[in-house]
C-alpha cells in the first residue's frame, strides 16, 4: 500500500484521533445508557446536574471546591511528607553503604505492604481525620521515591564523580553539584510514581472513613445509589491527579534544564 | 624529589579466586617540568599508574610522591584529564571550566576573568553557555582540559585524553597540547595507545609490558624533537622524519617483543599513521 500523503498523515494527527475517540466514547456512552437501567448507567445529563448540584449546593457535607480542596491538600501533604523522608534516606542510602545496611532491611520490610493494608492501623492510630489519610500516603508513596534515589546516587558515572575529586570537590560540593543533578531524571521519576500513588492512597483511605474529600463523595453516592454523583467525583480525582502529575513535570522541567536542550 | 616518583609500587585487585596483580614493582620518575608517555597493551596497568599518581587510589605496597610529598588522595597540584571527559552534563561549558576554582571557594566574580580567558585560548568562544552534549568531541575534550589548565596543576595526568577522538580531531588536540605545554611548563603523565602519538608528544616514552604490569623500556625523544624543532612542524611533517619513523619502529618492536597483545596494539595505533 501507498504511503499516506503528508496531508493524510496532518489530519490524521494524534490530537484529531484523540479528540474522535473521545466523541466516539461519549456517542457510545449514551447510546448504552438509553438502553440500560438508568439506575446502573447514567446518562451523560444525569452527571452534568450532579456536577452542577454538587459545584452550587453541595453533596455529602461540602461543596466540589471544598471536597477537592481538601483532597489536594491531603495527596500533597502526604506526598510531601513521604518525598521529604525519601530524599534524604534515598540519598544516604546510595552514599553511604552503612546508610544502606541500616535501612536496606527495613524498607525491603515495608516495601511489599499494600497500600490499603495501613488504613486499618490508620484509623486506630489517627481515628478519621487527616493524620490518618497523611499516614497512608506516607508509607504508600515513600517507596517508589526512596528506591529511585538510591538507585539514581548509585548509577551517577563514577568517572564523573572521580573528575570532581581531582577538581577539588568536598563532600558539599560532590552532593549539590555532582550526585544530586546526576540522579535528578530517576528520583523525578520516582516522584511521579510516587504522586500517582498518593492519589490512589488518597481515595482509597477516603472511601473507607472520611468527613470530607472526593472519596467521601464517591462513598456517599455509592451508598445513595447516585451513579452520576459516582462519575463526577471520579471525574475530579482524575482532573486532580493529572494536573498535579504535570505540575510535577513543569518542575522537573525547570529544574533538569540541560535534559531538554538538544543541538 | 619533585616531579612525580614511583618508588617500588605495586597493586594487587582482590578477585574472586585470589589476587590479581595490576603492578608488579614499578620504579619511575618523571622529573619536573617533563612530558612523560607512557604506552602499552590493554591491562599493563598504564591507567592504574596514573590513577595512583592522582590519588584516586592507592598502591598495595611502595610509595607514591608528587612534587615531595606522598600522595593520600587527590589535591590541587594535580589534575586529570579521562578519555570519555568526563564533564558535569548539567553544568554549561563556563561552569564546567570554573568548577575547580568554585571548589577552591573562588566566587563567580573572581573566577569569571581566568573563565573567559581559558575559553578564549581554548578556541571556545561563543559557547561559554552550551552544555557539553551540545559540543563536538573534541571541543568537550577542549572544555575538559581547560578545566584542568585553570587550576595550574604542578602535575597534569592525562589518560587517554584523545583515544575517543576521531582521527583528524586527535591530530589537532595534540597540536593544541604541544602549543599549551611550551606555552606553561608542566609535569605530564600522558597514558596512551598510539605510539605515534606518545612520539610525537613526549620527552620520554615508556613502554609497558602486561600482565603484571611493568616497565619494559624507556625512549628518550626530548633530544631529537629539540634538535629538529618538532613543536614548530605541523605533525603530518614530523611524522614523514626519518628521525620519528625510527623511534616509532623501536617503540613497535619493543611492545611487540614485551608480550604486547598484538591485535589491540595494532587497532589503537594504525589509524593514525594512515
Amino acid at each position: 500500500m501507498a504511503a499516506a500523503s503528508p496531508l493524510h498523515r496532518s489530519l490524521l494527527g494524534a490530537p484529531v484521533i484523540g479528540g474522535a475517540a473521545v466523541v466516539g466514547f461519549l456517542i457510545a456512552w449514551w447510546v448504552s445508557a438509553k438502553s440500560f437501567d438508568p439506575m446502573r448507567i447514567p446518562q451523560p445529563g444525569d452527571v452534568w446536574d450532579a456536577a452542577v448540584q454538587l459545584a452550587t449546593t453541595g453533596y455529602a457535607g461540602g461543596t466540589l471546591a471544598q471536597h477537592t480542596l481538601q483532597s489536594i491538600m491531603l495527596a500533597f501533604m502526604g506526598f510531601a511528607v513521604a518525598a521529604g523522608t525519601a530524599l534524604p534516606i534515598g540519598l544516604a542510602m546510595g552514599m553511604s553503604r552503612s546508610a544502606e545496611a541500616v535501612f536496606g532491611p527495613i524498607v525491603a520490610f515495608i516495601r511489599p505492604i499494600p497500600p490499603l493494608a495501613w488504613i486499618p492501623l490508620a484509623i486506630i492510630w489517627f481515628g478519621l481525620g487527616d493524620g490518618a489519610k497523611i499516614f497512608v500516603i506516607w508509607f504508600t508513596a515513600f517507596v517508589p521515591t526512596l528506591i529511585n534515589t538510591f538507585t539514581g546516587v548509585r548509577t551517577v558515572d563514577p568517572t564523573i564523580i572521580a573528575a570532581a575529586r581531582v577538581h577539588g570537590a568536598g563532600p558539599r560540593r560532590m552532593l549539590l553539584d555532582v550526585i544530586l543533578p546526576g540522579a535528578a531524571p530517576l528520583i523525578f521519576s520516582g516522584l511521579r510514581v510516587s504522586l500517582q500513588a498518593s492519589w490512589m492512597a488518597l481515595v482509597a483511605a477516603e472511601l473507607i472513613g472520611a468527613f470530607f474529600g472526593l472519596g467521601r463523595v464517591l462513598m456517599t453516592a455509592a451508598q445513595d445509589i447516585f451513579p452520576g454523583m459516582i462519575v463526577v467525583a471520579m471525574a475530579a480525582v482524575a482532573v486532580c491527579g493529572a494536573t498535579m502529575t504535570w505540575l510535577l513535570g513543569v518542575v522537573e522541567r525547570r529544574c533538569l534544564p540541560w535534559l531538554k536542550v538538544t543541538p | 624529589m619533585s616531579g612525580i616518583a614511583f618508588t617500588d609500587v605495586t597493586r594487587a585487585f582482590e578477585r574472586k579466586g585470589g589476587a590479581f596483580q595490576a603492578l608488579e614493582p614499578v620504579t619511575l620518575h618523571v622529573p619536573d617540568g617533563e612530558f612523560v608517555a607512557i604506552v602499552g597493551p590493554s591491562g599493563c596497568g598504564k591507567t592504574t599508574l596514573l590513577r595512583l599518581a592522582a590519588g584516586l587510589d592507592h598502591p598495595t605496597t611502595g610509595s607514591v610522591m608528587v612534587g615531595g610529598r606522598a600522595v593520600t588522595g587527590p589535591g590541587p597540584d594535580r589534575a586529570v584529564v579521562f578519555q570519555q571527559f568526563a564533564l558535569l552534563p548539567w553544568k554549561t561549558v563556563r561552569q564546567n571550566i570554573g568548577f575547580g576554582l568554585k571548589c577552591r571557594g573562588m566566587s563567580d566574580a573572581e573566577a569569571r576573568p581566568l573563565v573567559e580567558r581559558y575559553l578564549a585560548t581554548m578556541r571556545l568562544e561563543g559557547h561559554g553557555d552550551s552544555y557539553p552534549h551540545q559540543l563536538s568531541g573534541g571541543m568537550q575534550q577542549r572544555v575538559a582540559i581547560a578545566r584542568s589548565f585553570i587550576l595550574e596543576p604542578e602535575v597534569l595526568l592525562m589518560d587517554e585524553p584523545f583515544g575517543a577522538l576521531d582521527a583528524q580531531t586527535r591530530i589537532e588536540m595534540q597540536e593544541e597540547l604541544i602549543r599549551l605545554t611550551a606555552g606553561q611548563r608542566r609535569t605530564v603523565l600522558f597514558i596512551t595507545h598510539s605510539v605515534e602519538e606518545a612520539t610525537y608528544l613526549a620527552d620520554r616514552v615508556v613502554v609497558m609490558a602486561g600482565r603484571p604490569g611493568s616497565v619494559r623500556e624507556i625512549v628518550d625523544v626530548a633530544s631529537l624533537r629539540k634538535a629538529e624543532r618538532w613543536a614548530e612542524r605541523p605533525v603530518e611533517e614530523v611524522m614523514e622524519l626519518d628521525s620519528f619513523i625510527r623511534i616509532r619502529t623501536r617503540l613497535w618492536r619493543l611492545l611487540r617483543s614485551a608480550g604486547a597483545h598484538r591485535d589491540d596494539a595494532a587497532t589503537h595505533t594504525l589509524p593514525i599513521a594512515s
